[in-house]
């Protein structure tokens, strides 16, 4: 055992191939919901942060109705609830590490829900599956929150301004001039934050969901082979990233030249 | 002049920041009458952006008064005719008052046709055929009609500013107010958007322009205001503006610039 591989090792773990190939199903799939999941979520968070509600905006005009000057009373006025939840979810999930946040999901909050017991495909456990998705795509909506907040505010202010002086009210202003330019942007980025939760979501086999690591965690269980195994689940992840990445930055590349048209 | 209708009355209105630490408007009173084009001019940082940009509260004034068609603009609530408190839309405003930005501020991802049809279609509520046939007309009248279907990318600086121009005007508005249109084109760009605005003013069309161009203030405008560190310095005729300078401020300005 002096040696760091031994070539017929991979023929020990060969019979385990189905493993492998189901892992490897279960981890795209596991990405696929995790975005779609995360970037619903980010679209809510992100309205939230930027939306404008002011239980307490009368405080800011005096008798007059003109706009008060300094004070608390302005600032008490500016005061968004739906902004600081959003703002406060986004910090909090930001600044805690992946791992506990899915064990939070999983002993926490499933230990109290009684999911179906049932198997997709046949294989994949969704009583492990799903508490999975939900962690993840939680995590990955306050990172996406972020992102779609930045293609927002990337817009030229000008835009905004020539927008409203047409008499386009800001909703109009959003859903004709700043979303359409925003999405742009943000595509790039929401592709490649499915690249990061293809590799991010090996952490979930720590709750039994059957993904790519899970198969290398059974073939070591089952062999004692521990270094080639690791290196086909190395094989497959960088499979399913490096083309990933590289048809988004091929698109990304297409696109900026549409600007330069 | 005192039997035309006034249009905009702005009384003493002021702009700070920082809590009165920097004043870019200090105490502004100027009366904008019917068919008046008015050119404002004034050495960089002196409020006129400033002032133009409050006048559709674009910025939000600190004190002071905007009257426009009889409502004061600068409250956020007004009593309507039956004296009942009415919230103030600002975007029923903005679309009697036109706007011309310094950089054109087109919407890149439209084709020109689109970004003159969109705020009629959005805000006036017009059918698709009644806006683009409004839109052709306009572009037809500035030269541009054959451009209806670019991209605002592949026009020249000139070409944009002129889309700017009827785009603002397919609104139908009562003012048009040009911030520095003509500051970020070359030179040889200047007179194709001078000149439109020209005929603009001939037409009768009330304008507020602020402007680095001389030649425009004296030719076209028919009251010129000086403004310097947020104060309005100097005001009259082109005329005894340009010719008859009394306030030092401005006869060091026009010695410059001039």
């Amino acid at each position: 055992m002096d040696q760091f591989l031994q070539i017929e090792n991979f023929g020990r773990i060969a019979p385990y191939a189905e493993l492998f190939w189901q892992g490897t199903l279960v981890t795209v799939l596991l990405a696929v919901f995790t975005v779609m999941i995360g970037f619903c979520l980010a679209l809510i968070l992100a309205l939230m942060r930027m939306s404008n509600l002011r239980p307490f905006r009368s405080l800011e005009l005096d008798a007059s109705g003109h706009v008060r000057q300094g004070g608390v009373l302005p600032v008490l006025s500016r005061f968004n609830p739906l902004s600081f939840i959003a703002t406060a979810y986004v910090e909090i999930l930001r600044s805690t590490p992946v791992i506990v946040q899915v064990f939070i999901i999983y002993y926490g909050v499933f230990s109290l829900i009684e999911l179906p017991g049932f198997r997709m495909f046949g294989f994949i456990r969704f009583d492990r599956f799903f508490p999975g998705v939900v962690a993840l795509g939680m995590n990955s909506g306050a990172y996406l929150c972020e992102i779609i907040r930045a293609g927002i505010q990337s817009i030229d202010g000008g835009q905004t301004e020539a927008a409203r002086s047409l008499g386009l009210s800001q909703k109009q202003n959003l859903r004709y001039i700043i979303l359409p330019q925003a999405i742009k942007n943000i595509l790039p980025a929401i592709a490649n934050e499915f690249v990061v939760i293809i590799k991010e979501s090996a952490i979930t086999y720590t709750i039994g969901v059957q993904d790519i690591m899970s198969a290398v965690n059974a073939v070591r269980g089952a062999t004692f082979v521990i270094i080639e195994p690791l290196l086909v689940a190395t094989a497959i992840y960088f499979c399913l990233c490096f083309p990933t990445s590289k048809i988004i930055a091929y698109f990304e590349r297409r696109m900026s030249r549409g600007d330069k048209r | 002049m005192a039997t035309r209708d006034s249009m905009i009355q702005v009384t003493d209105l002021k702009k700070h920041y920082n809590m009165g630490a920097i004043k870019a408007l200090d105490g502004i009173t100027v009366d904008i009458c019917q068919g008046d084009v008015i050119a404002v001019i004034g050495p960089s940082g002196s409020g006129k952006s400033t002032f133009l940009r409050s006048l559709n509260l674009l910025e939000e004034p600190t004190s002071g008064s905007i009257i426009f068609n009889g409502i004061d603009i600068t409250k956020k609530k007004y009593k309507d005719a039956q004296g009942k408190t009415q919230k103030l839309n600002i975007d029923h405003l903005r679309e009697k008052m036109g706007m011309v930005f310094q950089h054109f501020n087109l919407f890149p991802h439209m084709t020109i046709l689109d970004n003159m049809v969109l705020a009629p279609m959005k805000v006036k509520g017009l059918s698709r055929e009644e806006a683009e046939k409004k839109a052709l007309e306009l572009l037809d009248r500035v030269g541009l009609k054959d451009r209806a279907d670019a991209y605002p990318i592949q026009l020249s600086g000139g070409q944009k500013q002129r889309v700017a121009i009827v785009r603002a005007l397919a609104m139908e508005p009562e003012v048009m107010l040009f911030d520095e249109p003509t500051s970020a084109l070359d030179p040889e760009m200047v007179g194709e958007v001078l000149d439109v605005m020209k005929e603009l003013a001939h037409e009768g069309m009330t304008m507020v322009v602020v402007t680095h161009e001389m030649g425009f203030a004296r030719e076209v405008g028919n009251r010129v205001l000086f403004m310097a560190d947020g104060k309005l310095l100097e005001q009259g005729t082109p005329q005894e503006v340009f010719e008859h300078p009394q306030n030092p401020r401005l006869k060091d300005f026009l010695a410059k610039v001039l």
